[in-house]
């Protein structure tokens, strides 16, 4: 690797920050939430969870566009290892009073509408707010509470925290944050973008700056755990106190940052936000798009990527169903050639898959459907968002003009140790009408096809009268 | 209806500037602490041995049941809970040893080379098998009233069922924590999120063997606690004392949130019988009920969490002929606590389960029986126990619920959408609370305070009520405020601390501002008293004809003025220096308890309560019955909390409670295996509810000019009572499940109603409605 950095630098309270790995109690595990918290003066920053589940350790991250300007993020710093953070601005609560120490306006109406009560979430919820404030002028019902999903108040019950948002969130974003940003443009143009290579103890973390060095650095590391967003991989470090060995972040590499949209195929980058995934999917895979939709939180959709998702082979993986139904393919590079797999052989078993050692998730692929192929992704969960879910589907049907089954293909999540096809069901239905006698029976056969676990989301009864029922309800929104 | 006072930690939660216990700065001596728990719900312990994990450098301390100087208890009324468990462990999550390092990761090294021996024994994990092996924690609790038996007898209708109400984790952000600091001699400095702080400075004492006197808690605020920090907090609060006694160090304990969950206790869950029989008009005529609760494996409160559950198994209905048996089993989980609403919950659970029942047995609508069976203004308004229903407002809330809600149309809309949709059905219900407010262990309804004036002016309020985000302190800042005629920003509210104000109650059963506020209100009048007489003396001095009567000195507009001569006046800041000049003293100790309560626990007859707190609520959902998803479409609360002392605030805690509420009756499932690990320890798999989940459309209101009569300036608890407004959303969804059948067979139903229940529920009406449409297929026919 050229250039080698074994610091990490960023901007906090509007100076640069760099930290030193050789010399410090700081690992490069080391979360963004410890690392506040060690500081005295950030500790409005808590944990809740750990999990990335509840918000409480929000902080927004603000990051250079390439015209100059700052894009502010909401992510979850429980989940962040600190060298994510590297070329970044760091936003915590204690940023957010203006030079007159003047709350800021979201800060204000939080006050205003007794939006805190124990206040221990608050914090969390400001930031929330703020990267809300920051990305939508007068936001819609639905945009405030997609950006507020990610985080759980115990007291208020939201209505005062929903009223703050849609009364402070109309100034398009003008705030002293606005009126920094060249200055805070500039202090993070000084910070170089180069490949990080530090080594501390037990551990070596890897941040590459280049594709080729990615895959350079996987050819001789093939046992590094892979990390883009690190919402998976992180809770190996802040649930089961593991000390990982070997990792490489290739959420440096701005190759992989790339959503390739051509007439038959759109193709996405392994390092691609799903946030920003989600803007690309809308028009033409409307199925995916509404998995995303209820996919984790702003907070966790800003960082996680489906190479990760996928890289996790999760027998739930709230995509993986959907991209099955839409015959997407995952993108697999080594430093020699690149190959492309369909997701259907991609995940071969429980948290394993198809990727070879020396190779990494370089993208996914969708061909784009013709005329008279509907998808639908459906997820059963306890609770609608934020929840992974206890059953998982992803359909696709091809009908014939006279309304007969073409194809069909009909992935499950949830109900075995992988993502699972229904293959005899499809079988059943090819070449017979899309009608409801014909789904009704197609039910009786389904209980053959899966067994199912219980545990603690819901019981195997549950899994599998919901999986079945799923066939009723695609057919009831797919008749014409 | 706007606010005036905001919260008054408002600006400091919303900066992060307010400080929690783990964020006090605390010195590089500062030593993490560890509670090492029970892997096995029910074993022997045969041996163990941390000789090992001693060595390790940088562990300070390894301590076992042996290391405690004091008792080795933590039972807070019923003396049954080892501090560290000894001989036995009974649940997993009981804590066996402790530990302090000086990181956290010394701390887990530390505990995986402790070396423990176990014969595992028979566990006891269901209140089915409990009941079944007679492993209750005490004797049934009982109570009754007129004859039930030759009631039921002759009733036209009677109907017999069960109904399983599930626990529930408390899931405040804040999770349980403490920071002891080592002082002088025996002394020991407690921080402790805990609702109740003369208990925790109690306890540690105990198992310190010192003097309460050496022990001083004190509460700046909590993140949360909604009761699970009334007995609860003490627990991490004793563990970090034993560990700072042993080191001479500071010394933080805070859980992890996977063991928060996993070490301390929840709502009870209830399996519940009832028999009730009932007239054509659905008037309820006799009622048997058999309540049984799963305490877990220690007392805590649990009894008196049963008393509240039996003595709100009638909700707003009056039963002539009851009876209430209540059982608290003994299982091998953690011991069970308190949570907002204490029993009551489960309680009502009952009643608007029968309530709800006869109406679909008789094909009428719920609102309709709810109606008739109301307690009565005047006739038929004494309870079970005896207490007469005074300042009835069931009648009026529910005129004014069923008309600002549209209850009728809408129950019209929501049948017609029914009849033409197949796979979604829409629900309504209407449910009301009444709630009794007071401690049912009636010693206690008091409270103590401490009011300074100081020379500038400004007044510091000390009371012994504990913050926990419900605007106690802002509430007690007005009442002060209020009466001392001053400005709001004269007075600042300080922490809880026990060596200000001694042996005071759990900022519990929603009395805290009841209680709190009549407390300071008695200092601040004997304060008025005094600088009242030496001001009168001051404007005599100086204008003797006539002279001004203490009696007609009054306190206003942040001035101190004779209402007989206006002219005579003083500003309050200005008065101040002078009291001390005059030798006055500027500090009282205020005192309050409840007047005319009193209940005989073992009759089950009296006056238990103060007064009751009422609401009612109706919600609209709409299910997807093929996978059990269900949205909350519409909520409209109505509730009566007297003269609010802060609409905001109130209103912020009916809101806040009702959320809860609706959490508990939806989607907070609480699951163990059959070895008793909890498998819901953390937010990924228990889902409270997300700002996804409450209504589309969420309409609540505070009934208006209702004074309550002798409480602190008319105002009505809070806290707990809108919890149990979820429960119509509850029956909403039962309503629109049993729209699959029509409503002519009554569903399979068990709260929360999670998807999985709703799918469960419609596949077998389903089948029962097949069974019962074809009898001619029976094979028996």
């Amino acid at each position: 690797m050229s250039n080698l950095n074994d610091s990490v630098s960023f901007v906090l309270d509007d100076k640069v920050v760099t930290e030193d790995f050789r010399n410090s109690a700081l690992r490069p595990t080391t979360t963004v939430l410890n690392y506040l918290r060690s500081l005295p003066l950030h500790k409005g920053v808590k944990e809740g969870c750990a999990e990335g589940d509840c918000g409480a350790c929000t902080v927004v991250l603000g990051e250079l566009q390439p015209d100059g300007t700052l894009r502010y993020e909401s992510v979850d710093s429980c989940l962040l290892f600190l060298p994510m953070i590297h070329g970044r601005q760091l936003i915590t609560v204690e940023n957010l009073k203006n030079d007159r120490g003047e709350l800021h306006p979201v800060q204000q109406a939080m006050v205003e509408t007794n939006g805190s009560q124990c206040g221990y979430c608050t914090p969390g919820f400001i930031m929330s707010l703020f990267s809300l404030y920051k990305n939508k002028n007068h936001p819609s019902r639905e945009e405030i509470d997609d950006s507020l999903t990610g985080n759980l108040c115990r007291c208020t019950g939201y209505k005062p925290i929903i009223e703050a948002a849609a009364t402070s969130c109309v100034h398009h974003g003008m705030d002293q944050f606005s009126r920094n940003e060249p200055q805070i443009a500039s202090l993070l143009k000084s910070i170089p973008r180069e490949s990080l290579q530090l080594q501390t103890g037990q551990q070596l973390y890897l941040r590459p700056a280049k594709l080729s060095e990615a895959l350079s650095l996987i050819r001789l590391h093939p046992e590094a755990f892979v990390i883009c967003g690190a919402t998976d991989v992180a809770l190996r470090v802040t649930k089961k106190h593991e000390i990982l060995k070997e990792i490489i972040d290739i959420s440096g590499v701005e190759e992989l940052k790339l959503i390739s949209d051509k007439p038959d195929v759109l193709s996405i980058g392994a390092g691609v936000s799903l946030s920003d995934a989600m803007g690309s999917l809308e028009n033409n895979f409307p199925a995916l798009y509404e998995m995303l939709n209820v996919f984790g939180s702003q907070q966790i959709r800003n960082v996680a990527t489906f190479g990760g998702n996928l890289g996790t082979a999760s027998p739930i993986g709230d995509t993986l169903p959907v991209l099955i139904a839409y015959n997407a393919k995952v993108v697999l590079s080594n430093s020699a050639k690149r190959r492309e797999v369909s997701l259907d052989e991609f995940v071969v078993g429980y948290r394993k898959t198809a990727r070879r050692p020396d190779e990494l998730i370089t993208a996914v692929v969708l061909p784009k459907m013709r005329n008279g192929s509907i998808v639908k992704s459906y997820k059963v969960s306890k609770r609608k968002d934020l929840d992974i879910s206890t059953v998982s589907g992803g359909f696709r049907i091809d009908l014939n003009d006279r309304q007969v089954v073409e194809n069909i293909k009909l992935a499950y999540g949830g109900m075995a140790e992988t993502t699972k096809r229904a293959l005899n069901v499809e079988k059943f239905f090819v070449g017979k009408p899309w009608k409801r006698e014909v789904v009704e029976e197609a039910m009786q056969i389904f209980d053959g096809e899966f067994s199912p676990i219980s545990d603690a989301r819901a019981g195997a009864e549950f899994r599998t009268i919901a999986a079945r029922n799923l066939l009723l309800k695609f057919w009831s929104e797919t008749i014409s | 209806m706007k606010p005036l006072t905001p919260h008054e930690s408002a600006s400091k939660h919303v900066s992060g500037e307010a400080v929690y216990i783990d964020d006090m700065l605390v010195n590089e001596q500062l030593l993490v602490g560890r509670v090492v728990y029970s892997p096995h719900a029910h074993a022997r312990i045969k041996s163990f041995d941390f000789s090992e994990a001693k060595k390790i450098p940088g562990v300070h301390a390894v301590l076992s049941h042996k290391d405690i100087p004091g008792h080795n208890q933590m039972g807070p009324v019923v003396k049954d809970e080892f501090c560290l468990a000894q001989e036995k462990v009974i649940c997993i999550g009981q804590a066996m040893f402790l530990i302090a390092a000086e990181t956290e990761e010394l701390c887990l090294e530390a505990e995986r080379k402790i070396k423990v021996e176990y014969e595992i024994l028979e566990p006891i994990l269901t209140i089915e098998k409990a009941l079944e092996e007679n492993s209750l924690l005490g004797p049934p609790r009982k109570m009754n009233r007129g004859n039930p038996d030759e009631a039921l007898k002759k009733a036209p209708h009677v109907i017999t069922g069960r109904l399983y109400t599930g626990a529930q984790e408390h899931w405040y952000l804040e999770t349980q924590v403490c920071l002891c600091v080592p002082g002088e001699g025996k002394e020991i400095n407690v921080f402790s999120s805990t609702q109740h702080p003369s208990e925790t400075q109690s306890l540690i004492a105990e198992v310190l063997g010192i003097a309460k006197n050496e022990v001083v808690v004190e509460v700046r605020r909590m993140g949360g606690a909604f009761g699970g920090k009334e007995t609860q907090g003490n627990h991490a609060a004793c563990w970090a004392a034993l560990l700072c006694w042993a080191t001479k160090r500071p010394v933080k304990i805070r859980l992890f949130r996977d063991d928060d969950q996993r070490i301390t206790g929840k709502r009870h869950r209830f399996l519940s019988r009832y028999e009730v029989g009932f007239d054509e008009e659905g008037k309820i005529l006799a009622a048997k009920y058999e309540l049984n609760s799963d305490g877990g494996c220690a007392t805590d409160l649990s009894f008196a969490i049963m008393e509240r559950a039996m003595l709100h198994v009638d909700n707003a209905y009056f039963v002539p002929n009851i009876s209430v048996v209540g059982k608290v089993c003994k299982t091998n989980l953690p011991s069970n606590t308190a949570f907002r609403g204490f029993g009551g919950p489960q309680g009502m659970a009952v009643a608007e389960t029968v309530v709800d029942r006869i109406a679909r047995s008789l094909g009428k609508d719920s609102a309709e029986i709810r109606q008739k069976n109301f307690y009565g203004l005047d006739a038929n308004n004494v309870t079970h126990y005896g207490e007469t229903v005074e300042n009835n407002r069931l009648f009026l809330i529910y005129d004014q619920l069923m008309k600002s809600s549209d209850y009728w149309n809408r129950r019209k809309d929501v049948e017609a959408f029914n009849a033409k949709n197949e796979f979604f059905k829409k629900g309504l219900a209407v449910t009301p609370v009444k709630f009794g407010i007071s401690f049912t262990t009636t010693f206690l309804n008091q409270a103590g305070a401490l009011v300074n004036v100081y020379k500038d002016g400004t007044i510091l309020v000390n009371h012994g009520g504990t913050e926990m985000g419900q605007g106690l302190h802002t509430k007690m800042q007005q009442v002060a405020a209020a009466e001392f005629g001053v400005r709001l920003n004269r007075v600042k509210v300080n922490a809880t601390n026990t060596s200000k104000v001694p042996n005071t109650s759990a900022t519990a059963a929603s009395a805290g501002a009841d209680l709190n506020g009549m407390a300071v209100k008695n200092a601040v009048d004997i304060l008025k008293g005094r600088i009242a007489e030496a001001v009168a003396q001051i404007f005599t001095e100086k204008n003797p004809n006539p002279p001004t009567k203490k009696e007609d000195v009054i306190f206003q507009d942040d001035m101190i003025l004779d209402m007989m001569h206006p002219e005579r006046k003083i500003a309050f800041a200005d008065a101040m220096p002078l009291m001390q000049l005059r030798q006055v003293s500027l500090s009282a100790t205020g005192y309050y308890k409840t007047p005319n309560i009193g209940w005989d626990k073992e009759k089950g007859w009296g006056r238990p309560f103060h007064y009751f707190a009422f609401g009612m609520c109706v919600s609209e959902v709409l299910v997807d019955v093929l996978t059990g998803l269900h949205t909350l479409l519409r909520t409209d609360i109505l509730h009566d909390v007297g003269d609010s002392l802060n609409p905001g605030i109130d209103l912020g805690q009916v809101e806040g409670g009702y959320i809860q509420g609706v959490g508990w009756c939806t989607t907070e499932e609480i699951k163990w295996d059959d070895k008793g690990n909890l498998l819901t320890h953390s937010p990924d798999t228990y889902k409270i509810p997300s700002v996804q989940d409450i209504p589309k459309d969420f309409r609540v209101e505070l009934l208006e000019n209702v004074p309550n009569p002798n409480t602190i300036r008319r105002s009505k608890a809070v806290a707990e009572p809108p919890l149990m407004l979820a429960l119509s959303t509850w029956l909403a969804i039962k309503n629109a499940v049993s729209a699959v059948v029509d409503h002519e067979i009554e569903p399979e139903f068990s709260l929360p109603a999670t998807n999985e229940v709703i799918v469960l529920s419609v596949e077998d009406l389903k089948k029962r409605s097949i069974q019962k449409r074809a009898p001619e297929f029976s094979p028996a026919k």
